[in-house]
């Protein structure tokens, strides 16, 4: 069945910060036009690349969040080009975009301009600080987004220096296209009421600080906890981290009391060592004073096995136990291959691959995405 | 003649929200943001884990035991602006009144797993017996189908990262991954998705009246992102490994030693340009000027070399000094910040992010503010997190259409709740404090400006 926002019409000229985000507004049905200069979306050029293919259609970046969209190239240095981005926005819903404060603004092509001949257009901007502020103009990143919400000072060994959380995903600014995604969906209801588009201000930075509560100010405020890296294993509860396995790591914690007695049991069980049954390590102060030695312990029963056998068993039995993925071990997952998550998909470029599928299911079967365009592939015919 | 203002976007719409920790309870904090009248379902006899994180200073305090299911800072981070219902859904009567709610929402929001909502018989089919054009968004950490491997599965928000691939993403390479201990990433990529869902339900309801069932599995939802890396796998087999803080299309970049105790700076060079002004602000030494280092590709090849030469220069001047500069001369770079220099970045201060509002139980409560900013319908909340069961009550009242005596009678059996010792008004050991933190807010003030 077609999406819920078939019929809408959503002008993309986003970078990292807003692609996934217009990338499932096409999944969901909208019409999503990609307005690229000559040279490509910046999309384009990042790594990394179907091996041994050069060119704009080489970057997976930009086949993972292109899919769905079509391509319209406009110069925007040149008279044709504006012309024909404003001849675009009198037929959009919304506008979504990532370039510096002013940008548009500077080009005689700004929200303040476009909405006066379409006051139906509404008008999606996220930046690095948002719009306002003595730091608007600051240039940002997924890196400097971590950095700027406090998290990132949190995350890594004490040893080292502070680390990304997701690393090269890009994480912040995909938290921050699912809020602009939202953004365009709420400004579109916003219109059936008031007639009117409207102009949504998101800010990178806000959108990790919106992330944040565990690890936030409210929170260190109340208990007074000066929040620093930890490393893989929790403060003030063991076992709480990443444990070796024979090929990898898992995950496991010991939360709730009947957690710790299963897990007690289980290191008795394949290691002879029957210390921890005793009363005194149902307490979690005392599990965490002794926190070597009771993690010890816990190794001596991870890391003979794999991570997939002790997960099963540590389940079995009742412990809270994930593995630690790799991309590899995800895409043999068996929960996610009985579900059927991964698919074969097919690029001009790239051939034959495989993708992740939807990152939800609805009943009623809306979920579709294309492709990634190639570069001003369907300008001849949007522009006509 | 001054226009009125505009409706929120969901103002008339009523959630149902079944929730514990984060992924529903965010959600359903962006639905009350925007309008919704949110009803946040809960029992003191199985609390929300959020609310089970009391404060410490009121643990211990025989005086707060009947309160302190309201202390936890969380109670205002995850529910500002929303109603807490006190109903004990186990007990027959509970779900009833719990039926009786629901028929007067447009929306069911909950994370509750998915064979505990079967067992409370709230799930789809249930609900759409009740309102047969409901809006149902599900986000269990395994998804709601009984026939997949994990199903049973149990799994708290620290298990999540490392199951979706991001804790082995984060970390050194020549380093074992050190996770994403702090924070919880797939719970917030739900809760970010089952957003959009909700909305584009909405607008599948509103053009054919027509309910929705949407399933956000947080596994499913967080390996959605790992997009270009799946496919690179698919493609040539490459496992992609952690980088530190090196993201694509970046040279250099990376986190480097400041002046200071355990003090650090952030920097992306996204260009030859950006690398050359970079070279200026250093004092153009020696590398900024090597010809090894001139362009974006060359650059890839000595990352080690260049990091290295990069903290040697860092070492010697304080982050947010050398935050300036570097972005004076057009170069993205940023101190990492801890808490405490948080609440005085001058971007968070002058754009009012961290909200105060007015608290039953505190007089006044602070919390994370939000990161979108309407031009015509700026999202706002009356009120921070609410008493549990502070509402039950005049919901059951005048949504239910539940008379007094029938009120009195199922609080009496236990089925509602409402709220502990109302009159008792506690103050956060900061709280005199909140002034110099928050712009616009003075000592008296419930709700900054």
């Amino acid at each position: 069945m077609t999406g819920p926002l078939a019929g809408k019409r959503i002008l993309d000229l986003s970078g990292l910060a807003g692609a996934y985000g217009t990338m499932l507004l096409a999944a969901l049905g909208a019409e999503v036009v990609l307005v690229e200069p000559p040279t490509g979306n910046g999309l384009r050029k990042l790594p990394p690349f179907v091996p041994g293919a050069g060119g704009p259609e080489s970057s997976l970046w930009f086949m993972w969040l292109g899919q769905g969209k079509r391509s319209v190239v406009l110069d925007l240095a040149t008279d044709d080009g504006t012309s024909g981005l404003r001849k675009l926005y009198s037929t959009a819903d919304a506008v979504v975009e990532t370039a510096a404060p002013g940008t548009f603004e500077a080009l005689g092509l700004g929200y303040e301009e476009a909405h006066r001949t379409s006051p139906g257009l509404s008008w999606v901007s996220v930046t690095p600080f948002g719009q306002t502020g003595p730091r608007r103009n600051w240039k940002g990143s997924n890196l400097i987004a971590w950095a700027a919400s406090g998290i990132l000072y949190q995350t890594g060994f004490m040893d080292k220096p502070p680390a990304t959380p997701g690393g090269p995903v890009q994480l912040a600014c995909h938290v921050a296209a699912l809020n602009a995604a939202s953004a365009v969906l709420l400004a579109l209801r916003g219109r059936r009421a008031s007639g009117r588009g409207q102009y949504v201000d998101i800010s990178l930075q806000e959108a990790a600080l919106a992330i944040a509560p565990e690890a936030g100010v409210p929170l260190s405020l109340d208990d007074g906890v000066h929040r620093q890296r930890s490393g893989n294993r929790r403060q003030a509860q063991r076992p709480f981290g990443l444990y070796p396995a024979a090929d990898g790591w898992v995950s496991l914690l010991a939360v709730q009391p009947g957690h710790w007695t299963a897990t007690a049991k289980w290191i008795a069980e394949v290691t002879g060592n029957d210390s921890l049954l005793d009363e005194s390590f149902q307490n979690p102060a005392v599990r965490f004073q002794a926190g070597e030695y009771v993690d010890a312990c816990m190794e001596e029963v991870t890391r003979p096995s794999s991570k997939l056998d002790l997960c099963v068993e540590g389940q079995r039995r009742g412990i809270p136990v994930t593995p630690v993925n790799t991309i590899a071990d995800l895409r043999s997952d068996p929960h996610l291959a009985a579900s059927g998550y991964f698919e074969e998909t097919e690029h001009p470029v790239a051939g034959r691959f495989t993708r992740p599928g939807p990152p939800f299911r609805d009943n009623h079967g809306w979920w579709s995405l294309g492709r990634a365009p190639l570069l001003g592939e369907h300008t001849a015919e949007l522009l006509s | 003649m001054a226009e009125p203002a505009a409706p929120l976007p969901l103002a008339g719409l009523r959630v149902f929200e079944l929730s514990i920790a984060i992924a529903a309870p965010n959600c359903g904090r962006y639905l009350a943001h925007y309008g919704a009248e949110v009803f946040k379902v809960e029992s003191p006899k199985n609390p929300d884990v959020a609310r089970l994180f009391a404060s410490s200073w009121a643990r211990g305090r025989p005086e707060l035991a009947p309160v302190l299911l309201d202390t936890s800072p969380y109670c205002s981070e995850m529910s500002a602006g929303k109603l807490s219902i006190a109903l004990d859904l186990k007990h027959p009567r509970g779900l009833e009144a719990g039926r009786m709610l629901i028929a007067a929402c447009d929306i069911f929001l909950t994370n509750y797993s998915a064979p505990a909502v079967r067992a409370l018989g709230l799930d789809y089919e249930a609900v759409r017996a009740v309102r047969p054009d409901i809006v149902y968004v599900a986000l269990p950490g395994f998804g709601s189908d009984p026939s997949l491997p994990y199903y049973n599965y149990l799994a708290w928000g620290p298990n999540q990262a490392p199951l979706v691939g991001l804790d082995n993403l984060t970390g050194f390479p020549d380093q074992p991954p050190c996770g994403v201990a702090a924070i919880a990433p797939p719970d917030y990529c739900s809760s970010l998705h089952g957003t959009v869902a909700v909305l584009a339900a909405l607008e599948h309801r509103d053009a054919t009246g027509e309910g929705t069932f949407v399933d956000v599995s947080q596994f499913e939802a967080t390996v959605a992102l790992l997009g270009p890396y799946v496919f690179e796998h698919s493609l040539t087999g490459r496992v992609q490994d952690r980088t530190g803080n090196r993201g694509p299309g970046a040279a250099p970049e990376g986190v480097y030693p400041s002046r200071g105790d355990d003090a650090w700076l952030a920097i992306t060079v996204t260009d030859d340009a950006e690398w050359a002004a970079l070279g200026r602000v250093a004092g153009s030494p020696a590398w900024a000027a090597d010809a090894r280092f001139a362009t974006h590709d060359a650059r890839l090849k000595h990352l080690d070399e260049i990091d290295e030469l990069l903290a040697a220069w860092t070492a010697a001047y304080t982050a947010s000094e050398l935050a300036a500069w570097l972005q004076e001369a057009g170069v993205a770079a940023y101190p990492v910040l801890d808490n405490f220099s948080l609440v005085a970045d001058p971007q968070v201060r002058d754009r009012r992010f961290y909200q105060v509002r007015r608290s039953s139980r505190f007089g006044r409560d602070l919390f994370t503010g939000h990161p979108m900013h309407f031009s015509e319908t700026p999202g706002d909340v009356d009120r921070a997190g609410p008493i549990l069961g502070e509402d039950t009550e005049p919901v059951l009242r005048d949504v239910c259409g539940y008379g007094d005596d029938e009120i009195a009678s199922l609080i009496e059996a236990q089925a509602a709740f409402g709220p502990p010792l109302p009159e008792l008004v506690l103050t956060r050991p900061y709280d005199g404090d909140l002034p110099a933190f928050i712009p616009g807010l003075g000592r008296e003030d419930r709700r900054n400006r």
